[in-house]
């Protein structure tokens, strides 16, 4: 293996996202699978990721789009064989690039056939696996996450007569972590793929694992105690690997899945990412700055995960009705966009195709304090289909080249697990891999220089940040130091030009260094440092006194 | 004062801008402000008891009612020694985060400036007049900063009109004590809508709104140096609304107590506002000359309202006052009103206290003729509006004596009795006016 | 002797025709002096008739309530006042003129102190007129500030403002004239001198209540007196 011995790898890393289902079919079943992902790594390499986030490629029906598990420890026939991920998993550490993958310890599917078991009689031994009542009135209160489809946490099972415990849909039943049995082979579910070389678990939903009478049932402190005697055992076997945690909370909650640095390594900020939007849509930096201010210092070897879109719906659980609406609003005014307090849409199409726009928000990405994660598509600015029902629209096959099926099967069109995204804007014609690598300054080429800059100096990954607090509403600069290192970053968030006058009396005598084109710029000194910025622009300045 | 301005597409723009009117500090903060959709000016003098409160109102009517526009608050200050701006920029900067710990969509912007070091309302106003013409706000209001009265609702029923509405100047209107305002209700309410004909009742109170388009248009006007302007710039932004063709309106803003800071007294309160009015006649005579009658204004809320408590002290004294001032003035008198007038005003100078009785017919002959007489400059104009000063106590103690015990609804039946015949005798002033000097 | 009477006499008269021989051409330039002198200051007075009549001075002077005095002393208006005395002051001009040509010793020096005097007559006309008219605006804008104020004896406030500025330019006045310099100096400071000493001892003894409510005024506690009567606004 090329991989580094660093237990802080996820520090450093830039993630991308994907289903291995949507990024490349070897066998012209219209399904993506293991081998065409390997076929597929030297075009990540390239980019310069460093990580890369496999969503679930379990044994499944399907329902939940792999996140209702049929079986821990295999690969869905679609995707290939465990021989295949294994092949792939080796491919990918030869090219330096860590893989984590989905670990779903709130639920299985209703065809797993622990859920089989327990439901077949109340006798069964593994009855107990699984939280069952006779009434559904239990754990009033408790919050629906599946708004526009379910109603109810509890769901009737006609075979055993009792009620079960399901947080998301209701063919996803809830585990009972209650049972050290359920603890211990979960244990075992994360040996096996921790033993065969996986780099990390992103741990979905975990602040649903147990249930108590008179809570929400979240964030509970039985929780976090099955994460740290996860995490305990993994520290002690398997070296340099990463938990990350799914906690779609506000920070001040998010921060107690970190707990003394013994639990989880990484957390998503997951309030941010709808505030950056807004910022933008605003043009005016006060949401992000308001909710960075609240964010609590977390453990040192710890670090959020940042990210600007995901497979599921832009989530607006964090911001205030205001927000939401204003969100709702500007981002989503067809109501065929939203879903479950949420906008299904990708970053391109969000922002309107402008290519400006999509820069700025991905330097901001790359920028800000946290690891990236690169949803796939986002780095060519793919659009979505938000009438695939679900969040499917947001789930479409890469787009490679302009020719059948966008490079991404063989197959008849027809056979294809999702259709290609085909209109003249986002279509796979108008927007493809191919397409962009030879322009010189296409995105993706623009992404691959923003990845490989940011690779560059650590003080992104590891730095601190410093928000300066300019007059000017619409501009967002922030500077990131690192030992000796300082970088200033200045984003304009608005579409107009704009000057800022930056208070920068501590840097003075630095000269700023533009890090893309390494141009040098006038000598910081006791004046104000006066900066204008065209439509959406940022500026990475070093700083560098000499 | 609530102005309510918007700015053109700044094509006329920068008459005031290029007067270097604003210092640069102020323009460094416009600066960063940005193009805003809502503006609101606070004049200022020795407010730091009363400011903060301002602000509060201000800031919580936008989170509730303007919250996706882009708003700044402009402080203009005249020259305050009790650390009024700094108290406007610093109250409740703290942020109240609420439950899941946020503010506002969008910053509010504060920016401060002192325009001189005396204070001018005026020049205040302008101040705020040009940076909305800047910023190009799309409806601007201007607040007093000494009303404790002043809520979160008030600022509301007062943007909403010009901001949401097609109205492009909003006068506002308020529940008074019985025995409050009757400057207003006795002299410059009646005069207003006979003369210019429309029934506006509060043209020189403490808050406006107007339009963009509007602005734009006082920006054009070279007044602001007249004194009259700049002692009551109000009288005359809402009258050239008025004269203009702009859509105007009322709204209703809530009860009106007097002001704990910086009251006027009697006597400046009618040099300014009197003096205002007449020298808006004199420049707008073209647009009333010919006018008949008034016409409602469309409202929004409640019509002013009078409030049945509150009792006036030492009314004796106010007929004191007017006995004198007649009996003192008259050589002055005579160069202002006619003969008959004059004659009739000895007279009822004379009469006992009990019995004392200003008729309508008597003061708004009087009033005309005073009007008149400044038109024709017989003797120094701010003179002639001093003069008016006994006049006015001695109907303010008739007022009081004849609705000593009268309902609020006999009160209200009496001032349109009195708006009525100013309507009936404006011919009266057309001759009074356009006679030979 | 006769002889010598006889030639005395005819010396007498020799001398006579003589002189009134001298004195006829000088008083024939004199008179045509005086008579185009005349002419002179006709002409000017219809022109500054016409020009002060362009600017509006009446009305002016009306605003001022200087042309209210001017009729109280049956004066005419200023314009024709003003016309008139160019009119005097250039005909006079020439008359002295024609005067000293006449050729009188003693006469011309006392001419050409007159001419040096006449600026200084104009400028104390000015003033005076300039003195009337401040008079007039003061003492009317003391008389309605103090009646407005509340004040007692407003009218005497009034009068003394009036009496005190036409002192003043009386003074001012003559001594732009020249007239008892000295004097003139020296008895409006005493006069005035008593008259504020006066008013600070009756102002201070008497007027103890007044005093103390300006000085409460001054020092901002306004609100109190405010409250007497109902907020107008």
């Amino acid at each position: 293996m090329a991989l580094r011995n660093d237990n802080l790898w996820y520090k450093d890393a830039v993630i991308y996202q994907l289903h291995v289902r949507t990024f490349y079919d070897s066998n012209a079943d219209g399904i993506g699978d293991f081998p065409g992902l390997t076929q597929r790594l030297g075009y990540l390499q390239e980019l310069g990721v460093s990580a890369l986030w496999l969503m679930p490629f379990y044994p499944s029906p399907l329902k939940d789009d792999g996140y209702d598990i049929a079986d821990y420890t295999s690969v869905h026939p679609s995707y290939g064989t465990v021989q295949d991920f294994k092949t792939f998993l080796n491919a990918a550490h030869d090219r330096n690039i860590r893989v984590i993958v989905e670990m779903v310890l709130n639920h299985t599917s209703d065809q797993h056939p622990w859920f089989q078991e327990s439901r077949s009689s109340r006798d069964n031994p593994k009855r107990d696996w699984y939280v069952w009542s006779d009434t559904d009135t239990k754990y009033q209160g408790v919050p629906i996450i599946f708004v526009d489809t379910e109603m109810s946490n509890w769901a009737w099972d006609p075979i055993s007569k009792q009620y079960y415990w399901h947080r998301f849909f209701s063919h996803q039943p809830d585990l009972n972590y209650d049972n050290p049995a359920v603890r211990e082979a979960m244990w075992q579910v994360m040996k096996f793929w921790l033993d065969m070389g996986v780099d990390g678990f992103r741990l979905d939903a975990v602040p649903n694992l147990v249930e108590r009478e008179g809570t929400r049932c979240e964030n509970l402190p039985e929780t976090h105690a099955i994460i740290k005697d996860y995490r305990r055992r993994i520290d002690l076997a398997y070296p340099n690997k990463m938990l990350l945690a799914e906690a779609n909370q506000w920070p001040t909650d998010v921060i107690s899945y970190f707990g003394l640095g013994d639990e989880f390594h990484m957390a998503f900020h997951f309030p941010l990412m709808p505030r950056m939007f807004m910022a933008v849509k605003l043009e005016d930096r006060k949401p992000i700055i308001d909710i960075l201010e609240q964010t609590p210092p977390i453990p040192e070897i710890c670090q959020w995960c940042i990210f600007l879109r995901n497979h599921d719906e832009l989530t607006l659980e964090m911001v205030t009705e205001i927000e939401r609406d204003y969100m709702y609003d500007t981002y989503a005014t067809d109501k065929a966009m939203r879903i479950n307090l949420g906008i299904r849409r990708r970053l391109a199409p969000m922002m309107e195709n402008d290519r400006r726009r999509i820069e700025l928000m991905n330097g901001l990405l790359l920028s800000m304090p946290g690891t990236p994660v690169i949803y796939y598509g986002d780095e060519i600015g793919m659009g979505d289909n938000i009438y695939l029902g679900d969040r499917n629209g947001v789930r479409t096959p890469m787009q490679w080249n302009g020719g059948w099926n966008g490079g991404f099967s063989a197959a008849d069109p027809e056979r294809l697990y999702s259709p290609v995204i085909s209109n003249p804007v986002y279509g796979y014609q108008a927007v493809n891999v191919e397409s962009q690598r030879r322009s010189e300054h296409s995105l993706l080429n623009w992404m691959r220089s923003l990845i490989q800059t940011r690779n560059l100096f650590q003080v992104f990954s590891r730095g601190s940040i410093e928000f300066l607090d300019p007059s000017n509403h619409r501009v967002l600069a922030y500077v990131r130091q690192l030992g000796g290192a300082t970088v200033l970053v200045v984003n304009n968030l608005s579409s107009s030009a704009q000057a800022v006058e930056l208070n920068l009396q501590r840097y003075k005598g630095h000269i700023p260094i533009e890090m893309f084109g390494r141009n040098l710029f006038p000598r910081i000194g006791e004046l104000p440092y006066l900066l204008t910025l065209g439509p959406y622009q940022f500026y990475w300045f070093r700083l560098r006194r000499i | 004062m609530f102005l309510a301005f918007s700015s053109r597409a700044g094509e006329q723009a920068g008459n005031l801008a290029e007067d270097i009117l604003l210092g640069d500090d102020f323009i460094r903060q416009l600066m960063s402000v940005g193009e805003v959709d809502l503006l609101i000016g606070i004049p200022s003098y020795n407010s730091a008891i009363t400011i903060a409160q301002t602000v509060r109102a201000i800031e919580e009517s936008v989170h509730q009612n303007f919250v996706r526009d882009r708003i700044v608050i402009v402080n203009v200050d005249g020259g305050s020694t009790d650390n009024t701006t700094e108290v406007f920029l610093e109250s409740d900067r703290r942020k109240a985060f609420d439950r899941r710990g946020l503010t506002s969509l969008r910053t509010i912007h504060r920016v401060s400036w002192q325009y001189g070091k005396t204070p001018s309302l005026g020049m205040a106003v302008r101040t705020i007049v040009a940076a909305a013409d800047l910023l190009r706000a799309r409806s601007c209001a201007v607040v007093s900063s000494t009303t404790i009265d002043l809520t979160a609702s008030w600022v509301t029923n007062l943007l909403r009109p010009v901001h949401k509405e097609k109205f492009e100047y909003v006068s506002p209107l308020y529940a008074r004590n019985r025995y409050e305002g009757l400057l207003s209700r006795n002299l410059l309410y009646p005069m207003v809508r006979a003369i210019f004909g429309l029934r506006m009742r509060e043209v020189y109170s403490g808050e406006w709104a107007f339009s963009g388009r509007l602005a734009a248009h006082y920006l054009d006007q070279d007044v602001w140096a007249e004194e009259p302007v700049r002692a009551r710039p109000e009288g005359w932004l809402a009258i050239t609304a008025m004269c203009s063709g702009y859509a105007c309106c009322q709204s209703f803003l809530g009860q009106k107590g007097a002001p704990t800071v910086g009251g006027v007294d009697t006597v400046e309160a009618i040099r300014q506002t009197v003096g205002n009015l007449f020298w808006c006649m004199e420049r707008y005579q073209e647009h009333w000359l010919d006018r008949v009658g008034s016409q409602p204004v469309p409202t929004f809320g409640p019509e002013h309202e009078i409030l049945n408590n509150g009792a006036p002290s030492n009314p004796e004294k106010i007929f004191e006052l007017f006995r004198t001032g007649v009996a003192e003035l008259e050589p002055v008198l005579a160069s202002i009103l006619t003969q008959e007038t004059h004659r009739q005003l000895n007279g009822i100078a004379s009469e006992d206290a009990e019995k004392f009785r200003f008729g309508c017919e008597l003061l708004v002959r009087a009033l005309y003729e005073f009007a008149a007489s400044y038109h024709h400059a017989v003797i120094n104009r701010d003179h002639i509006v001093q003069a008016l000063v006994p006049l006015y106590r001695g109907r303010l103690y008739s007022y009081l004596l004849q609705h000593a015990h009268s309902s609020v609804e006999e009160m209200q039946a009496d001032s349109e009795l009195l708006c009525l015949e100013f309507e009936r005798q404006k011919p009266y002033l057309i001759e009074k006016w356009n006679a030979k000097s | 002797m006769k002889d010598l009477i006889i030639q005395g006499i005819e010396q007498a008269y020799q001398n006579l025709v003589h002189m009134l021989a001298e004195f006829l051409p000088r008083l024939v330039v004199m008179l045509v002096i005086v008579a185009v002198g005349f002419l002179v200051a006709l002409a000017l007075k219809y022109i500054l008739r016409g020009l002060l009549r362009l600017t509006k001075l009446d009305r002016l002077s009306e605003e001022a309530g200087a042309s209210h005095v001017l009729r109280m002393a049956a004066l005419p208006s200023i314009t024709e006042l003003l016309s008139q005395s160019v009119f005097w002051v250039t005909w006079s001009g020439f008359v002295l003129i024609g005067v000293s040509v006449l050729g009188v010793a003693g006469l011309q020096e006392q001419i050409s102190r007159l001419f040096l005097l006449l600026p200084a007559i104009f400028v104390a006309i000015l003033i005076l007129f300039l003195g009337l008219v401040t008079a007039n605006f003061l003492s009317r804008a003391v008389l309605l500030a103090a009646v407005n104020a509340g004040y007692r004896s407003p009218k005497l406030l009034s009068w003394s403002v009036r009496v005190l500025v036409w002192m003043f330019a009386i003074s001012m006045a003559l001594e732009e004239i020249g007239i008892a310099r000295q004097t003139v100096v020296a008895a409006f400071s005493i006069v005035f001198g008593a008259l504020m000493l006066g008013m600070a001892i009756a102002f201070g003894l008497g007027g103890r209540h007044l005093a103390r409510r300006f000085l409460e005024r001054l020092l901002g506690q306004k609100e109190k007196e405010k409250h007497e009567e109902p907020q107008p606004l």
